[in-house]
């Protein structure tokens, strides 16, 4: 149906050439659904955009051919590629949020897409739109038609991108990382969804996606993707079980498992390089003699009954009328040199959670113990001791350094503030030392944030907050933006850092196989409450809490790839 | 939706209490006798101390603030009995003022507010105002919606020309409009197309919007006269309409959107003015509302080039003289009329962007 021979695509950026996808053959039959994974920047969706001629104008097509019923979509001219887009090959893009034109009725968007396409007059095309609506389940189809992008979640904007990509019965849909924005539970829906739409509507898919759980959920067939060319292709039976790429191997591998706990998670680059590929797993006697020195300590940090609320609405005056409790009565306690994991999907109250331990969104009531002292007590110049002991990594390292400062800076500035040093020599030294710990050289202190890539800044930040000598770090989202690969470096990391420095974490995430990984206890949240809390390995193979089971039962390609 | 505009009104209240505070206290301490002012300075003893008597000098400066607010303000409470009273509602001052309630010898008026007399003129400010500023809005309204439509246009084809000449062109006439000062360019234009090219645009060289024959007492309007000036007005509004939409839409044609709106197989026509320029506006709504409030508290050097018997030059005529009412009664009116330019602003906003009033 669809078939890419010895495609080849350059970026330009001033006079080097960087090559994005590098002699890529591909075929796609029709009803197959093809999963193409591999990590940013490994030219999964430029690939996809070159299909339909979306390729941003910097790209180059150096060389191939990519045939469709018979004609090269390379060659066709813009009015020409218009009758196929939309509706022979259509597309779902990955940010749900960005995608939909913030100012356009939903309803409207997708009515626009088979007005192009067919001569259906208005009425006819309203009747359309609202029965796709339903068949990619919105609720309330009429009334979402009227409804702007920013009224609807994230999971039903995703199922108007659907909804828009079904309307013209194409040949082929691309999915360019369609769920990867969106909660696990909202997620395995998405999953559901689309594969019962192929399988009706008879259409090939092919579905990008960094993840291999993923894919395994949804496709019939995977190519692996690194470094701009397909390095192994097969089916999913295939590629799980028997991988035959160094980095396949290294990709399935470096995912945290959801039984056993590796004392160092495997990465990518011990398969490449052909190292040791064999990881020790801790010993349930070991975990409980940790276990036990752990909680036989004096409680390091506990909160009682806390609450923290946001304005829903206001009154004329400006005066909030109705509260949002982000965190609602909310009693921990976490041990010295504990690792506390706090799961729950977007919305549920664990960032708020975390920012109001440090007191950055300040609680409405309740209390904070850390050690004897009342944080909440506590006024501005005493809190300033504290805001050393206990610091935080935000989830996403792009934004949490400021641009224009350089890494040093970044670095040296919370132990300026703090006056720990005595000038600003020793601090820089000490930066340095820092940064070498996180595994980056020491000349990164005088360059700027734009030159390093997500993982590399993710350390910064870490080394930024190390910066202070903290005890207690919370870890908000610390891998979420992150490759897979990368993200079990980054994780490795934070656990060495533990042994080394003896801290106490709080480890928040959305991701569960990860939290699992990491903790010794797992808190699960749920609308500002916590529904579950126990021991982490427990939790998992005893949950009692639906809402836990149903966060356990989401995790993708847990059937095709665990067990 | 509706909340958040009382608030934007209850808040235009505010600051409007605000600029009238200000307003008071600062030309209260500024040097001058107002008597003096008015009388000249031959004036004998006594008919000093009777204007001071009549203007309230006499009284202590609450009281003079108090009273102040109260002739502005369109709904006051005024003496109704004692034709001495510093209170007295008088209906010389309070043209069209009605009795709405009275409590002995008090009485809740509602009257048009109050601005005083000028004390070169002896008119009422208001009416000074009245016939000024129709021209001043005029004026403006002309130039801005010039700079408008043309330069939504102009920036439109200059981001889609992106780096060809037209684009360049644009740009250069884009930073040399918003660097040359409008004071030279109202001199230039006048004399280029009013002088020099005078014989074929047969446009004048400046002179107001009517004129009054003093003979017959006939209003002739010349319509003819706001070209020149209106055109002068434009010329920076004109730049910066041109750069923002340029900019702006180029930002959102990055946008994923756009991108999608591309994968629908839509034209590109359709994707610019369907999907691209309402996203687009904002920032060029935002800097023309600023630029339209501030040619409506009087684009002075245009209006004096051309002769346009503006409000601003009202205002610099009344400071150059010491006018105290007319200065303090237009900037009460331009603060009035700048709050009201700002919520139809934030109203526009809102219907250009769904977004908006939930923020």
């Amino acid at each position: 149906m669809l078939s890419i021979t010895d495609l080849t695509i350059s970026f330009k950026r001033g006079e080097s050439k960087k090559f994005a996808v590098k002699n890529l053959s591909l075929t796609l039959k029709k009803g197959e659904s093809l999963g193409i994974v591999g990590e940013s920047g490994s030219g999964k969706s430029v690939t996809s955009l070159a299909v339909m001629q979306l390729l941003p104008p910097q790209a180059v097509v150096e060389s191939g051919k990519i045939e469709f019923d018979g004609k090269d979509l390379l060659k066709l001219s813009f009015d020409e590629i218009r009758k196929i887009r939309g509706k022979r090959i259509s597309m779902i893009f990955q940010e749900p949020m960005t995608a939909l034109n913030p100012v356009i009725k939903c309803g409207k968007q997708v009515a626009e897409i088979i007005k192009i396409h067919t001569s259906l007059n208005n009425e006819e095309v309203k009747n359309k739109v609202i029965e796709l609506f339903e068949k990619v389940k919105l609720p309330r189809p009429v009334k979402l038609y009227h409804s702007y992008p920013h009224q609807l979640s994230g999971g039903q904007k995703q199922r108007v991108m659907i909804a828009m990509a079904l309307a013209n019965k194409p040949d082929i849909i691309i999915a360019d990382e369609p769920t990867t924005a969106l909660d696990v539970t909202v997620q395995k829906e998405i999953l559901l969804l689309l594969k019962e739409l192929q399988k009706d509507y008879g259409m090939s898919l092919i579905f990008i996606t960094h993840d291999l759980g993923v894919v395994a959920e949804i496709t019939d067939n995977i190519a692996v993707m690194y470094k701009g060319e397909i390095v192994e292709q097969g089916t999913v039976k295939d590629i799980f079980t028997n991988p035959a790429h160094p980095y396949t191997k290294g990709l399935i591998a470096c995912r945290p498992p959801l039984s056993g706990r590796p004392v160092k998670l495997p990465v990518v680059d011990d398969f490449l390089e052909g190292g040791k590929t064999d990881f020790a797993v801790e010993t349930e006697e070991s975990k409980k003699l940790r276990h036990k020195k752990i909680y036989s300590q004096d409680v390091l940090l506990k909160t009682e009954n806390l609450i923290t609320r946001y304005p829903l609405k206001k009154n004329l005056l400006g005066k909030p009328v109705k509260w949002l409790n982000a965190v609602n009565n909310v009693s921990f306690e976490v041990f010295p040199g504990e690792t506390l994991g706090l799961v729950g999907e977007s919305g549920c109250g664990k960032s708020t959670l975390g920012r109001s331990l440090l007191r950055l969104v300040e609680p409405y009531s309740g209390r904070i113990f850390y050690k004897e002292t009342d944080l909440l007590k506590l006024k501005a110049k005493e809190l300033k001791k504290y805001r050393k002991k206990l610091n935080i990594v935000f989830q996403d390292p792009y934004s949490s350094l400021n641009p224009r400062l350089n890494i040093g800076s970044a670095v040296t500035e919370p132990m300026k503030v703090h006056g720990i040093y005595t000038n600003d020599n020793e601090r820089k030294k000490k930066a340095m030392e820092l940064l070498e710990r996180v595994g980056l050289t020491a000349d990164v202190f005088y360059r700027y944030p734009h030159e390093f890539s997500g993982g590399q800044r993710q350390r910064i930040v870490i080394a930024r907050a190390l910066a202070l000598q903290p005890e207690f770090l919370i870890c908000d989202e610390a891998v979420s933006a992150l490759d897979v690969s990368v993200q079990a470096k980054v994780l490795n990391l934070l656990n060495e850092l533990k042994k080394e420095f003896g801290f106490t974490y709080i480890f928040i995430s959305h991701d569960l196989s990860v939290v699992r990984y990491m903790s010794d206890r797992i808190m699960v949240m749920k609308e500002g409450e916590i529904v579950e809390f126990g021991d982490a390995d427990e939790i998992f193979e005893h949950p009692e809490n639906e809402y836990t089971k149903l966060l356990l039962e989401s995790i993708p390609g847990i059937d095709a790839v665990f067990k | 939706m509706w909340a958040y505009f009382t608030r934007k009104i209850l808040y235009g209240f505010l600051v409007l209490w605000g600029v009238i505070t200000i307003v008071f206290f600062l030309f209260n301490i500024l040097p001058g006798d107002p008597s003096r002012m008015l009388l000249g300075q031959r004036s004998d003893i006594a008919s000093v101390e009777a204007i001071k008597k009549d203007l309230g000098l006499d009284k202590p400066v609450y009281l003079q603030y108090l009273n102040f607010l109260n002739d502005i303000s369109p709904i006051s409470l005024h003496n109704i009995k004692n034709k001495e009273s510093y209170w007295y509602f008088d209906k010389s001052k309070y043209r069209n003022g009605k009795i709405i309630l009275r409590f002995g010898k008090t009485g809740l008026v509602l009257k048009k507010p109050y601005l005083r007399r000028s004390y070169q003129s002896k008119r009422e400010v208001s009416d000074i105002i009245a016939e000024a500023f129709p021209k001043t809005l005029l004026l403006a309204s002309t130039s801005i919606l010039l700079a408008m439509l043309l330069g939504v246009v102009l920036g439109i084809i200059s981001a889609l020309k992106k780096d060809k000449p037209v684009d360049r062109f644009l740009m250069v006439f884009s930073s040399l409009g918003m660097s040359v000062p409008s004071f030279f360019s109202a001199i230039l234009m006048a004399w280029l197309f009013a002088f020099v090219l005078g014989k074929y645009t047969g446009l004048p060289m400046f002179g107001s919007l009517y004129s009054v024959d003093d003979y017959t007492g006939e209003v002739y309007i010349n319509l003819k006269n706001l070209i020149l000036p209106a055109v002068t007005l434009g010329i920076r509004p004109l730049a910066i309409v041109i750069s923002l939409t340029r900019s702006s839409l180029l930002d959102v044609l990055s946008q994923d959107f756009i991108r999608t709106a591309y994968a629908k197989g839509l034209s590109k026509k359709a994707i610019i003015f369907k999907h691209a320029l309402r996203n687009a506006l904002n920032p060029v709504i935002t800097a023309i509302s600023g630029w339209f409030a501030s040619l409506m508290a009087g684009a002075v050097f245009v209006e004096y080039v051309f002769d346009w018997k503006g409000i601003g030059v009202v205002i610099v005529d009344a400071l150059e003289k010491y006018d105290l009412p007319v200065i303090m009664g237009s900037v009460l009116f331009i603060s009035v009329v700048l709050i009201i330019v700002n919520i139809l602003v934030d109203l526009t906003y809102a219907i250009l962007d769904p977004r908006v009033s939930y923020r």
